[in-house]
């Protein structure tokens, strides 16, 4: 076992951002929650759902909101949402058809999966193209990968 | 500096030659451009120069005052990250249109030989124009650029110069296909080279701004939403156009290298 404990793993490797997280600006006041639906587990939701219908959908993996400081703002804001985790979560086949349903049943209008740059998560991005590539309507997917501390890495449109 | 920001720059290079040099180091082609209606101000928004811009403008106001004190504007707003030289990264719908263009380009790209070895009494040689003016008539016009006219434009400012120009084209382009279509009638041969060898220099310019101006323009200032419905307004409309012309088109545009190299081969026998 390494000195974090849970070998080389970038997915499970122990890091320390405490320092560089010292001396933000402090800001005063609330900011409203742009969630508007439950659940969002993607085992939970249903395609059928109005807020899915003609939606613009953010696919995002359960860590990726603890990463990006204005992610309500910057990336939930207009958009109906679903998490997932492609390391952890039992039954991904299920994954795959339930976001052809997405693109098939509720015409959703985009896709963008948003994930963590540890490989891992890049699993992810590869089960909404199965479902890209198994859906009879296509629609536009966007990846967008974000660092652990949550900058954008990059933005790259799915074939 | 307001009033040369909002001047044509056909005018400010005329009449600032420097101007035009600048801007040819920073690859903008204004120089050479025949209609030149476009704005300073636009033509330094759609080439998306990120941190360059500002020392683009700081030199180009330069030119114009040289006994003026210019002072370098420090960027104190998000300028979006600039991609990669050569690598431009388009939407899905705008991607459909830059691949049209290239099947548009293999045709567009052969007529040069085409015209070389034209023999207006070869069947042959005389259908392989007139489905290359069909094709153009269905695919690079009916199919491609009535997308970009009846939908995409529909996303910009009509208003602004640069879309006026390529309409312009556009409408250019038509008046070359409705000569070409005479000129076959009549044989004219030197009314065939005349308007082929003009829609051939004219398309190519046009798509390569298209290609590398236009549409990353267009592209960054689209939403998620706007991609989205895009795509799908695209595939309503292709849905309407009769999918066995657009198959024949495709096809020409796929074996068409290999009938000019044939009629070639037959004219150099006959020799």
């Amino acid at each position: 076992m390494s000195e974090f404990g849970m070998g080389g793993c970038p997915g499970s490797k122990m890091q320390d951002f405490r320092e560089g997280t010292k001396g933000g600006k402090e800001e005063g006041g609330t900011r409203q929650s742009q969630l508007k639906q439950w659940p969002i587990q993607l085992h939970l939701v249903s395609p059928e759902a109005p807020y899915y219908q003609k939606a613009d959908v953010l696919l995002a993996a359960d860590c990726v909101a603890y990463s990006v400081g204005d992610f309500h703002k910057d990336y939930l804001k207009g958009k109906s949402i679903a998490i997932a985790c492609p390391k952890l979560d039992e039954g991904q086949d299920v994954y795959v058809e339930k976001i052809k349903s997405f693109m098939d049943d509720a015409k959703i209008n985009t896709l963008t999966v948003m994930t963590m740059q540890v490989p891992c998560c890049a699993g992810l991005v590869g089960i909404a193209q199965q479902a890209l590539q198994s859906a009879k309507r296509k629609v536009p997917v966007k990846s967008i990968v974000v660092s652990l501390q949550g900058d954008v890495l990059s933005e790259d449109w799915v074939q | 500096m307001e009033k040369y920001l909002n001047a044509p720059i056909k005018e400010i290079i005329t009449t600032f030659p420097q101007v035009g040099k600048i801007l040819e180091e920073y690859n903008i082609g204004c120089v050479p451009c025949t209609l030149g209606s476009c704005l300073l101000k636009d033509i330094v928004a759609i080439h998306n120069l990120a941190e360059e811009e500002l020392e683009l403008m700081y030199r180009i106001e330069k030119a114009i005052y040289p006994e003026r004190d210019v002072k370098k504007s420090v960027s104190g707003r998000n300028i979006k990250k600039k991609s990669i030289a050569g690598e431009i990264k388009y939407s899905p719908p705008i991607k459909r249109l830059v691949d049209e263009h290239a099947l548009i380009k293999k045709w567009v790209g052969l007529i040069p030989a085409v015209l070389e070895n034209l023999d207006v009494e070869s069947e042959s040689a005389m259908q392989l124009i007139l489905d290359g003016v069909d094709f153009i008539r269905f695919y690079a016009d009916k199919f491609h650029h009535a997308k970009e006219e009846d939908i995409l434009f529909e996303y910009t400012d009509k208003n602004l110069d640069v879309i006026k120009t390529m309409l312009k084209d556009h409408e250019t382009a038509r008046g070359h296909v409705k000569a070409l279509l005479d000129a076959i009638k009549t044989k004219d041969q030197r009314s065939i080279v005349e308007h082929l060898s003009a829609y051939n220099g004219l398309l190519t310019e046009h798509i390569k701004k298209e290609d590398e101006i236009l549409y990353p323009w267009i592209d960054r200032g689209l939403s998620i939403t706007q991609v989205g419905e895009l795509f799908a307004k695209f595939n309503e409309a292709e849905g309407k156009i009769d999918k066995g012309v657009i198959g024949r088109c495709k096809k020409f545009a796929l074996e068409v290298e290999k009938k000019v190299q044939k009629i070639k081969a037959k004219k150099e026998v006959i020799k």
